[in-house]
């Protein structure tokens, strides 16, 4: 390889990164401002209601989001809990939840003849089961670690030595106020309007919830009603909305998006007094976000019949997934990695729109990536010959997965010094050398970390899958989605109990092996802490 | 103890393996001008944080003004309830507040008046020479008004005990020989008890009435400079 091998190799990733996830969305607006009638568009009630609704659910959801979040951020990097790397890990879960599962887990709950219903006698929710509010709700308990994690890195990040400065005049709930939080706002901002983005983006939960959305619009305008010009002009607004928010999300969080990097100095505990609340909260958080919706499908599921005749009756499902989700997986990484490389050593304008790029991309509504990918190769001739078959599938887990892999895999590829690989270069190794002696051995658990992201978001994706996927073929989200109206709960609930068993297994691997090496770990941090501080 | 400004008996930190302090004692009467001399890792800082309260001796007693502040484990008295300005090595003002917005904050935990308050401040930013800068954010000021910004920032709540962590270190040598200057002028016209951590003799015999210095976590010995000599 010569000098450009690095040229050649992170262009061809820029390409396909292009094809996958700016393509459908470029394809889709050219189709639709072609053809664009802004009257029709705007003062239309039905498209007035629709946007509304759309604000509404984003809005609220990352504001309820934030507001549980947020405070469970704080309590992590403030107080000391007991246990705090495995609550860490127990709060974070639902996030890996598909949320159309926990929308199923609710109207389990809540609806006529749910559970609620048959401990209180009578019908005391079925109103609010199908609607806007619930579906604020149930985003809120998926998407609330991700306000949670930020908080958390944001407070952490802030300088030590800033906190001590103040806690020698303030007492600690006004330092908190007046310096902590201040200072790490724009990242839980930032992590607001992500949430935003995901919330507006989703299918399955307004969907499952009878909630008129545009996601849900555009699913039934192509899907349903057969309608592609329709359903193009319908995702020009919420392409619109999800893309200018995106654009203030990544201005919000700044060179924060690929740096993981700590602050320094000695952090004071400022809320130590709160222990036993922050402990009662994060449990109460993670029995309402986690231990219901499982408890609800265990409790669904032990009323089936036949376990292995409902597993059997959708093997085909399931093993797709699997298979699919673990080839989308690889294809991902293999993408992601050098996507990422370059942008860890990128700076300046070009790392910004990197950045601005890969928020926007994964901001894309996933029906919309949907309807895009279906425009781009359902036609004749050479190109067609992919759509129709499972690649369609791996393109639609290209398109949505690799910004989110790639941005993760910059963050790792950050600790390796520039200068490692200078050594590298002045030592006679050519750049893939470099890259496949030194640093993708360095940065192997952040790419297998990325891997199991991908992994479980392919797993649980519906939105693409459902529009993309060829006919009688099926991931076990379809299956789960379409038999919900004419199957009995109880099957339902044990595939979505298999679907959430695969997602969060490697999670739950996680938490089991954290307490030994936490102890391990705490024991490294206190000597080299000791020396640190004696000076 | 009860009268000196600063008492401490017997101090001892450990951090995992490392003796940080191994059973230090120490006295600074009122309006006296210590410094703490010694090389990286002498435990001089160590010392400086037990005393603003960031740390907790493993054993020993602090004193501040007859009224004992820490014990063998504990803190028995806030670091905010101490009464002291702390100037860091690295100054650690806060970015997202103005000039006067970094001294607010210090001044709004004291029980006064508004207008007093703002006295407060404009006679701080007086004092140290950046009264014209009140509006800006610290990044806006150069190294030296920084230090001055810090400086205000530690005596603008009427501290009964100055700390300073190495204040001088990240000045060029011009630099560093002005603010010496200036905060010997401010000791002396403020006859605050300060305790300064230093490596530099340079500090030490400008700032000192008595130079105490540490090796490997013990007080080695401590003497009295020319200051103190020309003061008697």
């Amino acid at each position: 390889m010569n000098p450009s091998s690095r040229a050649v190799v992170v262009t061809l990733a820029v390409v396909v990164f292009a094809l996958c996830s700016l393509a459908p969305v470029a394809y889709l607006l050219a189709v639709a401002l072609a053809d664009l009638d802004p009257a029709g568009l705007w003062l239309d009630a039905r498209q007035r209601q629709l946007l509304w609704n759309t604000g509404l659910l984003g809005v609220g959801t990352a504001t309820l989001a934030t507001v549980i979040g947020a405070p469970l951020g704080v309590a992590l990097a403030h107080v000391t809990l007991p246990l705090r790397s495995f609550l860490r890990l127990a709060l974070a879960m639902p996030l890996l939840l598909p949320p159309y599962v926990v929308a199923l887990v609710w109207t389990y709950l809540c609806g006529g003849r749910g559970v609620i219903a048959s401990l209180a006698g009578r019908d005391v929710l079925s109103g609010w089961t199908y609607s806007l509010p619930a579906a604020i709700l149930v985003l809120s308990l998926v998407y609330y670690p991700l306000s949670m994690l930020v908080t958390e890195v944001a407070l952490r990040r802030i300088d030590g030595r800033l906190e001590e400065a103040a806690v020698v005049s303030a007492p600690p709930l006004l330092v908190l106020r007046r310096i902590t939080l201040p200072l790490a706002a724009p990242g839980v901002l930032a992590a607001a309007l992500v949430i935003f983005v995901l919330s507006v983006s989703e299918f399955g939960v307004p969907g499952l919830l009878r909630v008129r959305v545009y996601t849900t619009e555009v699913f039934t305008a192509f899907a349903a009603l057969y309608d592609s010009s329709r359903a193009m002009l319908l995702a020009v607004p919420l392409l619109l909305v999800c893309l200018i928010v995106a654009f203030v999300a990544v201005a919000l969080a700044g060179e924060r998006l690929v740096s993981t990097r700590r602050g320094h100095g000695t952090r004071p505990v400022l809320l130590e007094g709160w222990r036993v609340p922050a402990a009662v909260a994060a449990i109460l958080a993670v029995g309402l976000s986690l231990g219901v919706p499982l408890t609800v499908l265990v409790r669904e599921a032990l009323s089936v019949g036949s376990l292995s005749a409902v597993v059997e009756g959708s093997g085909r499902a399931i093993s797709n997934s699997l298979v699919l989700a673990a080839i989308g997986a690889t294809a991902v990484v293999a993408v992601a990695l050098w996507l990422g490389y370059a942008r860890a050593r990128s700076s300046g304008c070009l790392g910004r729109l990197a950045d601005v790029l890969f928020v926007v991309a994964f901001a894309v509504p996933s029906t919309i990536v949907g309807v895009g990918l279906i425009g781009i190769w359902n036609r004749p001739g050479l190109v067609g010959t992919v759509y129709g078959t499972d690649v369609m599938l791996i393109l639609g887990y290209l398109a949505r997965f690799v910004p989110v892999a790639a941005l993760a895999i910059a963050a790792v590829t950050r600790y390796v010094p520039v200068s490692q690989e200078e050594a590298a270069a002045v030592g006679g190794a050519g750049w893939l050398r470099t890259m496949t002696r030194i640093v993708v051995p360095q940065i192997r658990l952040g790419l297998l970390t990325a891997w199991i992201i991908a992994f479980v978001l392919a797993f649980g994706e519906l939105g693409v899958s459902i529009l993309v996927a060829p006919p009688g073929e099926a991931t076990l989200p379809i299956r789960i989605y379409t038999i919900i109206a004419n199957t009995p709960p109880s099957h339902v609930a044990v595939l979505a109990l298999l679907q959430t068993a695969v997602v969060l297994s490697p999670l739950a691997v996680l938490a089991l092996a954290l307490p030994l090496r936490a102890s391990a770990g705490a024991r490294r941090v206190s000597t080299a802490a000791g020396a640190r501080e004696a000076r | 103890m009860r009268s000196s400004a600063v008492a401490v008996r017997n101090v001892t930190k450990r951090f995992a393996s490392h003796q940080a302090l191994d059973s230090v004692t120490l006295d600074v009467t009122a309006s006296e001008s210590v410094v703490i001399f010694g090389p990286s890792g002498c435990g001089k800082t160590t010392l400086l944080r037990l005393l603003g309260g960031l740390d907790v001796p493993d054993d020993g007693e602090i004193w501040l003004g007859g009224v004992q502040v820490a014990g063998p484990g504990r803190s028995l008295l806030p670091p905010y309830r101490r009464r002291i300005g702390f100037v860091f090595q690295d100054l650690a003002l806060w970015p997202h507040l103005t000039v006067s917005g970094n001294l607010e904050f210090v001044v709004d935990t004291l029980k006064v008046p508004r207008s007093e308050r703002h006295r407060r401040i404009d006679d701080a930013l007086r004092l140290v020479r950046i009264d014209g800068f009140a509006a800006r954010y610290p990044h806006e000021l150069s190294g030296g008004e920084q230090q001055r910004l810090a400086l205000a920032r530690a005596l603008v709540g009427s501290p009964r005990l100055l700390l300073l962590d190495e204040p001088l270190s990240s000045l060029d040598a011009e630099l560093r020989a002005a603010m010496r200057t200036e905060l010997a002028r401010l000791q002396k016209a403020l006859a605050l008890t300060t305790i300064y951590v230093t490596h530099d003799r340079e500090d030490a015999a400008v700032l000192a009435d008595r130079v105490i210095e540490m090796r490997a976590g013990r007080v080695v010995t401590a003497t009295g400079t020319a200051r103190t000599e020309g003061r008697a």
